[in-house]
């Protein structure tokens, strides 16, 4: 006891009494930890109120309902596992004061994140180029095929009617549009609407307004079930409705695998019609998968601009501080998609 | 105590953790993990699995993706005992972000509304007989017509099958 009360009087250097930063780490990658913290719980609470609401939702569109892809949600993952490698290489040779590989690695990078970001601008484009929007003023997604619907559908037609109508000088592709609108209207709409105005306590209205939807917009998670179920149904509705066409002219509900059902509905076939479509949960399904990607993309823009930032640095020992922590962050990125892409692709 | 410290943090810039070899090794798996929870989405597997369990699989085998790049890429394997003090608080604030949307879960994921049901159901049950017919009629509750129109679930139509074949006149 007293040789220790000696030791540390009489040593201004004790061991026991020497100053210590907080954490052994230096100020930045103390902060990036930091940083991550609150990135982690800021995900956790994005991906855990999609799981709920995923799983509260009662009506959720399948992901080709959506022209959502899962090759292409594997191959994104694949895309940042291999950027995680080139930084954590890029880092390797930095530490080892290679600046020149260090800088090839952090280059390999670069790309691979951009590469990420240009399959999810492929990705976003089909579902754009189909309607499926997470906003209002664009989204032109209907929950269910009620008299709003068919509605809505009339208006997008009186539109298109009206604006050619009034052309007075129309070219051959207009008045070919104009007898496309006709025909949709004849042989889709009216029967609907006459139906729900007729009998309005049989459902054969809404029966025939999901026919029209599924011209306008074919889902594949309808198709799949008439495939072994109802094939006669489905070659009955094939028959009945001669404006949609199939591609290779196979028709529809005969192809056995979901992946390999490329359904082409009115939509499609005439893009300039931009008809209303009808997608069980599709709003919910747009809004939470535009924020979560989104906010996850937003991410990868700011990894890219600090890969640039870094690019102009010399990447050797002395900086290999700073690689680490971008790295660290980018790790991060590439950690969110891991969760995000079973989550989103193959739940 | 502080000897060790310096040690390390003269370590970390110059003693090489992983490596070549590791960081491949660490590739591969997680090349290999991917593929696994890739699997899930081909016929075969969709057939032989239940959902809930291949979900439960999926998660599974993200965690040990994530344990490896938070090991391995983001050197936590290797760092001393400070990593505790930044991811430990952490980890109990997810969790408990994830513990208080469990009502939810719990509570809306069995019991929607009558309300709610009516709205999600996109179209009438339609029979066997109504489809041969061309015209449409309400099927009612026929249980063997089930299978044909629960697209409205997406994949697994188990949790709500029974409740949303309500039929209400459009107009």
């Amino acid at each position: 006891m007293s040789d220790l009360k000696k030791q540390e009087q009489g040593h201004s250097h004790s061991p026991m009494f020497d100053y210590q930063p907080a954490l052994p780490i230096s100020n930045g990658k103390t902060f990036m930890w930091l940083f991550l913290s609150t990135e982690i719980m800021f995900f956790a609470a994005l991906i855990g109120t999609y799981i709920v609401l995923r799983f509260g939702a009662v009506a959720w569109p399948s992901t080709h309902d959506v022209h959502l892809a899962e090759i292409w949600g594997a191959t994104n993952t694949f895309v940042l596992i291999c950027s995680s490698v080139t930084i954590v290489l890029a880092l390797e040779a930095a530490n080892k004061n290679n600046s020149q590989s260090a800088r090839g690695w952090m280059v390999l990078t670069l790309l691979l994140g951009a590469a990420f970001l240009g399959i999810k601008m492929y990705e976003y484009n089909a579902k754009f180029s189909h309607g499926v929007y997470p906003q209002y003023p664009h989204s032109q997604i209907y929950e269910k095929p009620d008299v709003y619907y068919a509605q809505a559908v009339r208006m997008r037609l009186n539109t298109l009617k009206a604006e050619l109508e009034n052309n007075t000088e129309r070219s051959e592709v207009e008045d070919a549009q104009l007898a496309v609108v006709d025909e949709i209207a004849q042989n889709l709409l009216v029967p609907a609407e006459k139906a729900i105005r007729d009998e309005p306590e049989s459902p054969a209205g809404r029966v025939l307004i999901f026919k029209m939807a599924d011209e306008i917009y074919p889902r594949a998670s309808v198709h799949e079930h008439q495939v072994g179920a109802t094939h006669a149904a489905a070659a009955d509705a094939a028959s009945k409705f001669t404006l949609v066409a199939t591609v290779d002219g196979e028709p529809r509900g005969e192809s056995e695998a979901p992946h390999s059902a490329h359904l082409e509905g009115l939509n499609d076939k005439y893009p300039w019609l931009k008809l209303p479509i009808m997608i069980p949960g599709g709003n919910m399904w747009a809004s939470t998968y535009f924020l979560v990607t989104g906010f996850h993309a937003i991410h990868v823009i700011v990894g890219l601009i600090a890969f640039v930032i870094l690019l102009t640095m010399t990447l050797n020992r002395a900086n290999a501080g700073v690689i680490e922590n971008v790295g660290l962050y980018w790790h991060f990125v590439d950690l969110v998609w891991i969760f995000l892409f079973p989550l989103l692709y193959l739940f | 105590m502080s000897n060790a410290m310096t040690n390390e943090k003269h370590d970390d810039h110059h003693e090489s953790h992983g490596g070549l070899g590791l960081y491949i090794g660490v590739f591969l798996a997680l090349c290999v993990l991917t593929t696994l929870s890739f699997l899930t989405y081909f016929d075969f597997w969709r057939n032989s699995v239940p959902s809930n369990v291949s979900r439960a699989f999926m998660m599974a085998v993200s965690c040990t993706k994530a344990m490896l790049v938070i090991m391995f890429f983001m050197h936590l394997k290797w760092e001393a005992n400070w990593k505790w003090v930044l991811t430990a608080p952490v980890i109990v604030m997810s969790a408990l972000l994830i513990f208080a949307l469990v009502p939810d879960v719990g509570l809306r994921f069995r019991h929607a509304s009558e309300g709610r049901m009516i709205f999600a159901a996109e179209r009438p049950a339609i029979t066997e007989h109504a489809h041969a017919d061309g015209h449409a009629e309400v099927g009612q509750d026929d249980p063997g017509d089930h299978g044909d129109h629960d697209e409205y679930d997406g994949h697994d139509g188990e949790s709500h099958e029974q409740e949303a074949e309500p039929v209400r006149p459009a107009a």
